[in-house]
């Protein structure tokens, strides 16, 4: 299963996010022996079947929303932090995530024409309502995460389970245009372990 | 005329127990046997309050890969009532606990649903209830295993919701599922 969202924005400086969460698809085989019993004539008669399934390992990321560093002041970081919800169905309820911007080999960068690309940075929280968590190399995935999630889209149970958090630094601020959008697109991969 | 009249052979029977024989001699006259298969066959009309289940196979889903819709597999079976009535009830149990619908990969539990059609080759029915004889149904069976290519009288459907499966751990599952028919 593959999910992907696509979230627009537009400000002086805006980050565009689409996430991105797949499974692998380990489509596992059951050895679960067919032998169905047949009833007999009687008074009552009683047969069974034996029914098999098997469930791969599926995960999904939801809850993304477009960031917009408005007005940002360039003499303090500016830094968003939202409440996301990852789902997955492995027994541990493990996954890894992995993001990737929209820069030169998926470096976290935001562009604005010929101008010089800002650079931003991207943490992740395996827990909801956190403003700061592991940060994330571009295109290298950070591994040994757990949800809470119940179901796939956080529609019952915990609403959300895992914070993200994008930060531009004051000095990358002070390198920008004034009165000029930059726009930037971030992917999140996420992956069941 | 055919050897064997279908009146002789019912004569033959215990009174309550015309109804069953009388199916059976019909479907006799239609293959065109003779009253040596009566007779052969009078044991299983003897047993006019019996009730057989049979042609049961084994349901296997394999590896789901569309967790966001309803997985439905159904098949025809053989039920068959000796009754007066020619009715029966039928109960299912699963292997889950307290005779729940459920399969289980050791772990984690995986819910469906059983659904019971008396006719045959249909896809959808009565949803049963764990434990809870559906009664009244009628069987079309005129041999207890309906053999000699004579009419099945049932239908099994069991269903995976996708609300199940889109929520549902990884994992291999497996469960049974149990059919008890009662004269009706």
């Amino acid at each position: 299963m593959t999910s992907t969202k696509t979230l627009t924005g537009r400000s002086t400086v805006s980050a565009r996010i689409i996430a991105l969460a797949t499974a692998g698809a380990m489509l596992l085989t059951h050895g679960v022996a067919m032998a169905a019993t047949q009833g007999t004539l009687g008074a009552t008669s009683t047969g069974s079947i034996t029914i098999t399934a098997s469930v791969p390992n599926r995960t999904q990321i939801t809850g993304l929303t477009d960031i917009n560093f408005t007005n940002a002041d360039p003499s303090t970081a500016a830094t968003s932090s939202q409440n996301d919800c990852v789902w997955s169905n492995t027994a541990t309820k493990g996954y890894s995530i992995k993001a990737t911007g929209s820069g030169t080999s998926g470096a976290f960068t935001l562009a604005s024409g010929a101008l010089t690309p800002v650079p931003y940075s991207v943490q992740w929280s395996q827990s909801s309502g956190q403003t700061s968590g592991t940060s994330l190399t571009a295109g290298t995935a950070l591994a040994g995460q757990v949800s809470t999630a119940t179901t796939p889209t956080c529609s019952s149970g915990p609403s959300t389970t895992s914070s993200l958090v994008v930060s531009i630094g004051s000095t990358d601020l002070q390198n920008m245009v004034a009165a000029t959008s930059y726009t930037g697109t971030l992917t999140l991969l996420v992956t069941p372990q | 005329m055919s050897a064997w009249a279908s009146d002789d052979c019912v004569g033959r029977q215990a009174r309550g127990k015309a109804i069953a024989a009388q199916r059976l001699f019909a479907a006799l006259r239609l293959l065109g046997l003779s009253a040596a298969a009566c007779l052969a066959l009078s044991p299983v009309a003897s047993q006019a309050q019996a009730v057989q289940i049979s042609q049961l196979t084994d349901v296997g889903f394999g590896a789901l890969t569309n967790l966001s819709a309803d997985i439905t597999q159904s098949q025809t079976v053989c039920a068959y009532s000796g009754a007066l009535s020619g009715r029966y009830s039928v109960t299912a149990s699963g292997s889950g606990a307290g005779g729940a619908f459920t399969l289980s990969n050791g772990a984690q539990t995986l819910a469906y649903e059983v659904q019971w059609n008396a006719s045959a080759n249909q896809t959808s029915g009565t949803n049963l209830t764990a434990g809870s004889a559906l009664a009244g149904q009628p069987s079309s069976a005129v041999l207890p295993t309906c053999t000699l290519g004579l009419t099945p009288s049932g239908s099994l459907t069991i269903i995976l919701r996708a609300a199940a499966l889109s929520s549902s751990y990884a994992g291999n599952f497996t469960g049974t599922l149990s059919l008890l028919l009662s004269p009706n």
